[in-house]
């Protein structure tokens, strides 16, 4: 009877651990998000989202994206748009802040399951890696260079534009010039 | 017996394996419950009543178990419900997760209905002569589940009749059942062993040896076998077309119903329910010619 009462222990620390570190939301409730107000002195970043390749490489696509028609007709996700830059923050942070509060669907792989030690984006407005054939995905430009390493990794400064693209061919057709052997 | 189990081992196989093929390929819902509903009569017809509650007992945590899972891992789809740690719980992911149990549950019930239906003496009927060794180990694996059962609950009664199991604390049976689980492991494994020299003592694979079970394809498998080839023929026309296309993410879309998309979903439903067909006109009859004695 001893061992059956320290088994059922350990099963109810094990569920009340599970209990503990999962946060349910409503939908409503998660989309009230409050953006830091931009004034004069605080520092800012441009992002932007596009997946005009998408549009351009129409017969690629996946079937089921084309009937659902949620792509926007111009391939412009988010236009440029100015958030505020808190200390630390990486490219994925204001690309997280910016989807939640404009209500873009977004799916990612935390830093933990990726073997870059970085998050990797997934799919942005259910537009997903591998959507458009087997060359593509989502890739990301600051102020016009593609950095080549993990989004959740490169932080940044004051006044930079960051772009997240959509690639069907590998970065290729967004400009994205591969040096072999060595990273840009 | 069984009528459907009466056909000769080709029309057997060939059916199961165009139902099997379908229903692991298929994403259309229709088609999907088609197949879970057709599995579950036939294995209803095949099994006594208390054996089809209790996989049922079984099979219904297992679909919930699956269902629930996907909308966890995959966040794709317009439809949020909530936010589980900051991921949308979608209902699109959800209705998908309930089509992959259905199709696995689906599957599981026409598997049970193979191994029950197409016993190894057909099975070495087919292949025994032309790949004999592939066959007997393929037929050695599809028995090896229920065989293992049975041993199981024979090695539990014995294990029971020396008093082993009688603890009453759940964590030393748990450890009385893991005995019992390694002692039938190896038990099996030996078996295997055991069965294949003699198999191979009894001349197995050697040229002229006969078969243990001889059938003979009448007129009826011809027809049986023509139908289900034709109605497979049509499902699989409306998979190629892509008439039962049928999409989940981002959005649950199919393509406007088509002549050809219906007449697809309705071959495959009349081609899972042949076996429950079968059985009614067998019946049918027996209870006709009852009546005149």
């Amino acid at each position: 009877m001893k061992k059956d009462i320290l088994a059922l222990f350990a099963v109810f620390l094990l569920l009340a651990v599970l209990v503990n570190g999962t946060r349910i939301q409503s939908v409503e409730e998660y989309y009230l998000l409050h953006l830091d107000d931009i004034t004069p002195e605080s520092e800012t970043v441009t992002l932007s989202i596009r997946c005009d390749t998408a549009l351009a490489a129409r017969d690629d696509l996946d079937p089921a994206l084309r009937d659902a028609d949620v792509l926007p007709a111009d391939g412009v996700i988010l236009p440029p748009t100015q958030y505020v830059l808190r200390a630390g923050d990486s490219v994925f942070d204001i690309l997280r802040r910016a989807v939640r509060s404009r209500r873009i669907q977004m799916e990612y792989q935390g830093a933990d399951r990726s073997a870059f030690g970085s998050v990797y984006v997934q799919g942005i407005g259910y537009l997903y890696e591998f959507s458009c054939g087997p060359l593509s995905g989502w890739m990301y430009r600051v102020d016009g260079v593609f950095p080549q390493y993990g989004c959740s990794n490169y932080l940044l400064h004051d006044g930079q534009t960051v772009e997240w693209l959509y690639t069907c061919d590998l970065g290729r057709d967004v400009g994205c010039a591969w040096k072999v052997g060595k990273l840009n | 017996m069984n009528a459907f189990a009466a056909y000769h081992p080709t029309v057997l196989l060939t059916y199961f394996l165009s139902v099997l093929v379908v229903s692991m390929f298929a994403l259309h819902p229709v088609l999907q419950a088609a197949a879970l509903l057709g599995g579950l009569v036939f294995c209803a017809l095949l099994q006594s009543r208390r054996r089809t509650a209790a996989d049922l007992a079984f099979y219904l945590p297992l679909f919930l178990l699956i269902a629930v899972t996907n909308p966890l891992f995959s966040h794709n789809g317009v439809t949020p419900l909530f936010f589980l740690n900051g991921n949308p719980v979608t209902l699109e992911a959800l209705l998908y997760g309930v089509q992959i149990a259905l199709m696995l549950v689906g599957v599981l019930f026409w598997c049970k209905c193979y191994s029950k239906v197409m016993t190894t003496d057909k099975f070495l009927y087919l292949f025994g002569r032309v790949i004999p060794k592939l066959a007997l180990v393929l037929s050695m694996a599809l028995r090896f589940l229920p065989l293992f059962l049975r041993r199981a609950r024979e090695v539990r009664r014995a294990q029971k009749t020396l008093g082993l199991l009688a603890a009453k604390s759940r964590v030393d049976r748990i450890r009385g059942e893991m005995r019992v689980f390694l002692a039938v492991i190896s038990w099996s494994l030996e078996h295997a062993m055991a069965l294949s020299s003699a198999m191979k003592a009894r001349g197995y694979g050697l040229k002229g040896r006969t078969q243990f079970s001889l059938f003979r394809f009448t007129p009826g498998d011809g027809v049986l076998l023509g139908v289900s080839l034709a109605l497979f023929g049509l499902t699989l026309a409306g998979m190629a077309t892509g008439a039962t296309r049928f999409a989940y993410y981002p959005r649950l879309t199919a393509p406007p119903a088509s002549p050809l998309g219906l007449l697809a979903l309705c071959a495959f439903a009349v081609l899972c329910a042949l076996p429950a067909i079968l059985e009614g006109k067998e019946w049918l009859t027996w209870s006709f010619c009852k009546s005149k004695i």
